[in-house]
């Protein structure tokens, strides 16, 4: 393999996995594969591929605004390919908002719902607007490969100057409004990087990084192609960039001396390390590299420089967009996955900028036979290696198997236990404790009820009315305790043991003894458990099987005391006070109850009281009705 | 202009608020999720009781401010404020973008992380309820009268009332009066209710005028440049003109 089809491999291998951990995000929602929260929103999609994504492709507006304003047609060569970089950056940062967005395909609603005070409103209009200006810009260039469109292709050409100010126009607007997007978020972002000045500086940051970003994209395409560099015009371009990068440092530093932060700056803290790091890559390195010509001039010299910037900037917008948002009390620090969807976009936009290098004529990479190719070097005297074909075929097949191989590794490694969790912590429950009275206390956290058992069961109606509360006992068990079935605080509970009725070590039953023969075998036309367990009901009740999720353990018992509560409450003129949660959930006595009430469980806390009420899991009705079978 | 005035005084943490506002807005069971912060609000907690020694309880809720950050970032005005005063949502014109969630000073507005099609959930102030004449679910389940509804002036007047009736009782500050511009959910308190928003105290400052120097400042920016860069282009291409007819000059002598 040469120096190109693994650059090649390793991009499409990333972009199989991301794909994998996409299809996961768009199926099963973004708790699946984020770890964003109602903490921090924002993560590094927005971090990484979104604003950074458009900020990078600044290189755009500032080459053609170069060549085609300022006239200096020296640099023409390096117009077809910025346009290129800045139209793939806002393809890129597109893309990521597919992943990002909660609701993706409502994407185009700012074009009909205006809110003309966001700045996120006049951020989607200008990136609508500056997409299709790419376009237009960009189409003559597959253009020249048919004679088709030839009059298309020539008004585009003409009237190139016009694209070029609207371009610059448009782009002034929106890298400036990326930094007044963080304006409104005095209280949450980190005081070192908050300034009332970020879209003067998110601006000036993206004009001087703009063009470096397309360095380094040239310095990738010689390394790959092993093609001849102009380190001359190279060298010119980052000069311009570095003295408005000094620009952008000196206004960073004079805004942070002015608002008398520097020494917020030396405090210590993790976060003022990341912003040394930050200041090193973006500002120091490049500006101390880039200022020495002779560095400037030489290969390395220059991919350090370019390569650091880079970095540097994608860290300041991930700074602002997710990690320094640091007040909120959460810190947030991104999942494998999360980087995958990441890393993933970003390698799919440089496989479809290779592709652009190569296919059409932007860069003098194209070629037309395969001879030129540079992965066409022939292989001899390698018994091992197995010849693929020409390079053409070569690639495809080991593009595809690598794809498909990394899609498959996605696959088998997507967060099947954070989807099925839906972001809900395992909480086991335990034996309620206690005799005549229980502590009812099934998640072991101090906040619990004590429950008078034998006295709830003496007024129900003593011993053969235990079904009035505990529904589905395991046979030969007159009372199973709640937590047998609901042994998990927040998971649904399997009452029925479905498998364990089947398996011939359990139940070892026949599917045709529950279910009839000529019927789908399913929970609704299955008998009735009173069927076999006979002793399980009070003689004359019938039982009806009903499909619901049986809810979380304290939903479970909230279901099962409230619902009787409310009743009695409304039924007995002195008790009155039945219904209120704080009747069982007690820490001082609320005025309004009476005191002997109060006093038996001074030590219990009270926890959420949250009840459930007018949903479909509702287990009430249930009761009720199960109730009502009994009376019967 | 509405308004509810919760005192911490008289709350006795019942949670009826609670059960009241998910029976009536039909929110489903809720458990609590990896994403979720610690306040108790989540996308099926609108309102929630926070515990503190004491014993104290607080009921957090949207404060429905009246100049809302949330509104001033919403790129598709899917939150707008009611002439109730209520910030209410919009789901069909949500594009999910969460911009809501990072501006919202308090950090009331939640998301449905577990589904994949998400919405963002908060407080409406019952806002269908309140054009019925009606109050909101949670102040009219409240039984000691520890959140009431009513008119702002009314209630701010009210408030004021009770600090200075039991000076010694209350700190003399209505919380909710000036912050952020004000908010149409008020409290009286015992206890400082600074934990309510961020460390960071953004004050009195009114959040959509930070950006909206930036946002008004876009058209010039927008003709500006257009200006600057056609006199640019002018003097460059004079420029080029010129040298060229210098060069063709020489070339003729």
């Amino acid at each position: 393999m040469n120096r190109l089809s693994t650059f090649k491999s390793i991009l499409w291998a990333i972009t199989g996995l991301a794909i994998a951990f996409g299809a996961t995000r768009m199926i099963f929602g973004l708790g699946s594969v984020s770890n964003l929260s109602d903490a921090t929103p924002w993560g590094i999609w927005k971090g990484i591929n979104v604003v950074p994504g458009i900020a990078l492709a600044a290189g755009g507006f500032v080459v053609t605004a170069i060549i085609y304003v300022m006239r200096r047609h020296e640099y023409h060569q390096y117009a077809k390919v910025s346009v290129l970089l800045a139209f793939l950056g806002y393809i890129t940062a597109a893309t990521a908002l597919v992943v990002e967005l909660g609701l993706p395909w409502m994407v185009w609603h700012p074009i009909i719902y205006w809110q003309h005070h966001s700045a996120l409103f006049e951020i989607s209009w200008c990136v609508i607007l500056y997409l299709t200006v790419l376009f237009l810009e960009f189409i003559p260039v597959p253009l020249e490969e048919t004679s088709r469109f030839a009059g298309i292709r020539r008004f585009l050409t003409k009237y190139k100057i016009v694209l070029v100010f609207l371009g610059i126009m448009i782009s002034t607007l929106h890298q400036s409004s990326l930094g007044t997007l963080f304006l409104i978020t005095p209280e949450k972002l980190h005081p070192l990087w908050y300034t009332s000045i970020l879209p003067l500086l998110f601006f000036i940051s993206a004009i001087a990084i703009g063009p470096l970003m397309l360095i380094v994209a040239i310095l990738t395409i010689s390394t790959l192609y092993r093609k001849h560099l102009e380190m001359n015009k190279l060298s010119n371009i980052a000069l311009i960039s570095m003295v408005v990068l000094i620009v952008y440092g000196l206004l960073r530093w004079i805004d942070l001396a002015v608002a008398g932060k520097i020494a917020m700056a030396f405090d210590g803290s993790w976060q003022t390390g990341v912003f040394w790091m930050e200041n090193a890559l973006m500002l120091f390195i490049p500006v101390i590299l880039l200022s020495i010509p002779a560095t400037r001039r030489s290969k390395t010299g220059l991919w350090t420089a370019t390569g650091s910037a880079v970095l540097g900037m994608v860290l300041n917008r991930a700074n602002m967009a997710g990690i320094m948002l640091v007040n909120t009390g959460n810190i947030y620090t991104p999942t494998l996955y999360e980087i995958f969807i990441s890393l993933g976009i970003i390698a799919a936009a440089i496989l479809a900028f290779l592709f652009c290098i190569e296919r059409f004529n932007i860069w003098d990479v194209k070629w037309t036979s395969d001879e030129e190719r540079p992965d066409a070097s022939p292989r001899f005297g390698h018994a091992s290696e197995v010849w693929l074909g020409t390079p053409r075929i070569a690639g495809r097949a080991v593009y595809s198997l690598v794809f498909v191989f990394s899609l498959a590794v996605g696959l088998a490694v997507i967060p099947s236990n954070r989807i099925q969790s839906a972001g809900v912590r395992d909480v086991p429950v335990s034996r309620a404790r206690g005799g005549a009275t229980l502590n009812i206390d099934g998640n072991r956290d101090g906040y619990g009820v004590a429950f008078a058992h034998d006295d709830h069961a003496r007024r129900i109606g003593g011993d053969s009315m235990c079904v009035v509360c505990h529904h589905s006992n395991i046979p030969l068990d007159s009372q199973s305790s709640c937590y047998e079935c609901h042994s998990n605080m927040y998971t649904t509970a399997d009452i029925f043991r479905h498998d364990w009725h089947a398996d011939p070590e359990g139940g070892n039953l026949a599917c045709n003894i529950c279910h009839k023969a000529d019927e789908q075998r399913t929970a609704s036309t299955a008998v009735a458990c009173d069927h076999c367990h006979k002793d399980l009901v009070p003689s004359g009740a019938t039982i009806e099987i009903k499909q619901y999720l049986a809810p979380s353990y304290a939903d479970a018992l909230h279901g099962t005391c409230i619902t009787c509560h409310k009743q009695k409450a409304a039924e007995m003129a002195d008790k009155e006070n039945l219904g209120q949660c704080a009747t069982c959930h007690k820490l001082d006595a609320p005025s309004y109850l009476p005191a002997e009430v109060v006093t038996a469980f001074r030590d219990t806390m009270y926890n959420h009281v949250v009840l459930p009420h007018d949903t479909k899991n509702d287990m009430s009705d249930d009761l009720d009705e199960a109730k009502d079978n009994i009376n019967r | 202009m509405k308004a509810i005035l919760t005192d911490i005084t008289k709350c006795i943490g019942c949670s009826e608020c609670v059960v009241a506002c998910k029976t009536y807005n039909k929110l489903q069971y809720d458990v609590p999720r990896d994403w979720h912060r610690n306040d108790g609000l989540s996308a099926r907690n609108w309102t929630a009781i926070i515990h503190k020694a004491g014993p104290h309880y607080i009921r957090k809720q949207c404060r429905h401010c009246l100049e809302p950050a949330c509104v001033s970032a919403c790129p598709v005005a899917a939150l707008v404020t009611t002439k109730e005063g209520a910030v209410i949502y919009k789901p069909e014109k949500c594009i999910g973008c969460r911009y809501c969630m990072v501006a919202c000073p308090y950090g009331i507005p939640r998301y449905d992380w577990e589904h994949a099609i998400p919405y963002i959930q908060k407080c409406n102030m019952c806002h269908d309820r309140l054009r019925q004449g009606k109050q909101p679910a949670c102040t009219e389940a409240c039984p000691t009268g520890a959140t009431i509804f009513g008119e702002r002036e009314e209630l701010l007047a009210e408030a004021h009332r009770r600090i200075q009736a039991e000076p010694d009782k209350y700190i003399d500050h209505v919380f909710g009066e000036f912050e952020v511009g004000g908010t149409v959910v008020l409290y009286i308190s015992d206890i400082d209710l600074g934990f309510l928003t961020y460390p960071v105290k953004s004050g009195d400052k009114v959040l959509p005028k930070t950006t909206a120097p930036a946002m008004s400042a876009v058209p010039p920016a927008f003709l500006g440049m257009g200006a600057i860069m056609g006199g640019l282009y002018w003097f460059c291409k004079r420029r080029e003109r010129l040298q060229n007819e210098k060069k063709n000059g020489k070339v003729d002598s």
